[in-house]
């Protein structure tokens, strides 16, 4: 594989059930695709770290443990941690799958944040050598009651606030939306008018909702959008309340969301039916450009027919920060469509992949 | 050969952590139980124990481990005696059918 993209290139990270690719452009039309790297390992999730050029990777192996891995070779080679993530022998956790890895803000450029089943905020403050977990969340009063959706206990959104180095949500499933506001050190639950519909007697608990995946609006730091398992919301004040933005979309449940960072109030989603794939024999990548106020639908080269049935996982959606947006969609049948022009068209820019766990887009830097 | 290393234990290395060992399938320490086998293992060649078990110590679920042609969750897991010698071949479960 090329390790020595020029710059300017458009770089996306697949995670897959089978290994990490690597999938480059220099125009976002033609796309090469490099891998199979980690081979064999179920990649949750792989970030590029445009502060320093390193590269993590959520290594969650069949038999043998989950390990967070860097490389600083745009994957030819991989260290693990000196001080990787393991919970203390005595405490009665074990590490079951890593999620998501995030790095820091701007002025934290050694910080790099990883999130964990069961549900744990790891931090490094050293560009990943050596991780400890937020004690704040790890000791949280309520953290006894906190119970797993289907895919385990697992914190899989971190959002570090790129407006206040104090203020931090994180997406956890089935606890909900949690905020700190003191860099960590107290954690509050944040589930107002959010549903949770498999509860029976209380459908607007304090927490126990089935939170899919979090997001914060590229520009307004106090609006943050979020996927569901029941429904699609829109918070305007950093939490403290959501508005249901469902409208007229098909189903309530869905797990990727990505936004258009030129486009502010561009926002796509992918929602599923009770098959948990397109609800229709279209595939369609939902999409609204006001806000959540309405939605269209995005289907112009998207596959269709009796028997196209795709699904998108929790990470299988994201976006890139060139103009006009690309939005990139990874399926569990091993697509991946790519869209230049903020989902007006998409291309299958990739085909016959292991199932997409994650994709995750950058532009490299000069 | 003194005493000492007589009483070692043999151990097979499956292929996918043949990095911990440096590419060695067969390695050598001491143990009188599989627990004391796997700590060996971890202090000779740092990080295996994490492949072989959870924090709590737990051996993971797709783990395991034979001693002599037995397999060690049949018998007393961890706590199986190793006799000195003996051979023991870290495997994990079959996948794909």
């Amino acid at each position: 594989m090329s390790t020595n993209y020029p710059s300017e290139t458009t770089l996306l990270l697949a995670g897959t059930k089978r290994g990490l690719f690597l999938l480059s452009s220099q125009d976002r039309k033609s796309w090469k695709v490099d891998g199979q790297l980690l081979a064999g390992t179920r990649v949750y999730n792989a970030s590029y770290d445009q502060r320093n050029g390193r590269m993590y990777a959520a290594d969650n192996g069949d038999f043998f443990g989950s390990f967070l891995r860097y490389s600083d070779d745009l994957g030819e080679t991989w260290q693990e941690p000196k001080q990787g993530i393991q919970f203390p022998e005595d405490g009665g956790l074990k590490l079951t799958n890593i999620w998501t890895i995030v790095a820091g803000r701007k002025d934290e450029p050694d910080t790099v944040y990883a999130g964990v089943d069961p549900a744990t905020l790891w931090v490094s403050q050293d560009r990943g050598e050596t991780w400890e977990p937020n004690q704040g969340l790890l000791n949280h009063p309520t953290r006894s009651n906190w119970n797993p959706g289907a895919g385990g206990l697992c914190l899989h959104s971190i959002v570090p606030d790129y407006s206040n180095s104090q203020r931090m949500w994180v997406g956890i499933s089935a606890v909900g939306c949690m905020r700190t506001e003191d860099g960590g050190t107290t954690w509050t639950h944040h589930n107002r008018n959010t549903r949770a519909d498999f509860f029976p007697e209380n459908r607007y608990p304090e927490y126990g909702q089935c939170l899919h995946r979090l997001l914060q609006h590229p520009t307004k730091p106090d609006v943050l959008y979020q996927q569901n398992h029941c429904g699609i919301y829109k918070s305007m004040d950093a939490g403290e309340n959501w508005i249901d933005i469902q409208r007229d979309l098909p189903s309530q449940f869905g797990f990727p969301i990505a936004l258009d960072y030129n486009n502010p109030d561009t926002a796509f989603v992918i929602v599923e039916g009770d098959a948990r794939n397109n609800i229709d024999d279209q595939f369609t990548v939902y999409r609204t450009k006001d806000g959540g106020d309405s939605w269209d639908r995005s289907t112009n080269g998207l596959p269709s027919g009796p028997g196209v049935r795709l699904g998108v996982l929790r990470h299988g959606m994201c976006s890139d920060t060139a103009d006009p947006s690309g939005v990139y969609v990874g399926t569990n049948t091993g697509q991946i469509f790519g869209s230049t022009n903020a989902g007006d068209s998409w291309e299958l820019i990739a085909d016959y992949l292991p199932a997409v766990y994650s994709v995750n887009a950058v532009v490299l830097d000069s | 050969m003194n005493a000492v290393e007589s009483k070692a234990v043999r151990v097979n290395i499956p292929r996918a952590l043949l990095n911990r060992t440096g590419n060695q399938r067969w390695v050598e320490v001491h143990g009188a139980t599989i627990r004391e086998v796997i700590n060996a293992l971890d202090a000779a060649y740092p990080g295996l124990k994490f492949n072989l078990c959870f924090e709590t110590g737990e051996l993971r679920q797709f783990v395991n481990i034979f001693v002599q042609g037995e397999d060690a969750r049949a018998l007393q897991g961890l706590d199986t005696p190793v006799p000195p010698g003996a051979t023991v071949y870290l495997i994990h479960s079959i996948a794909g059918g």
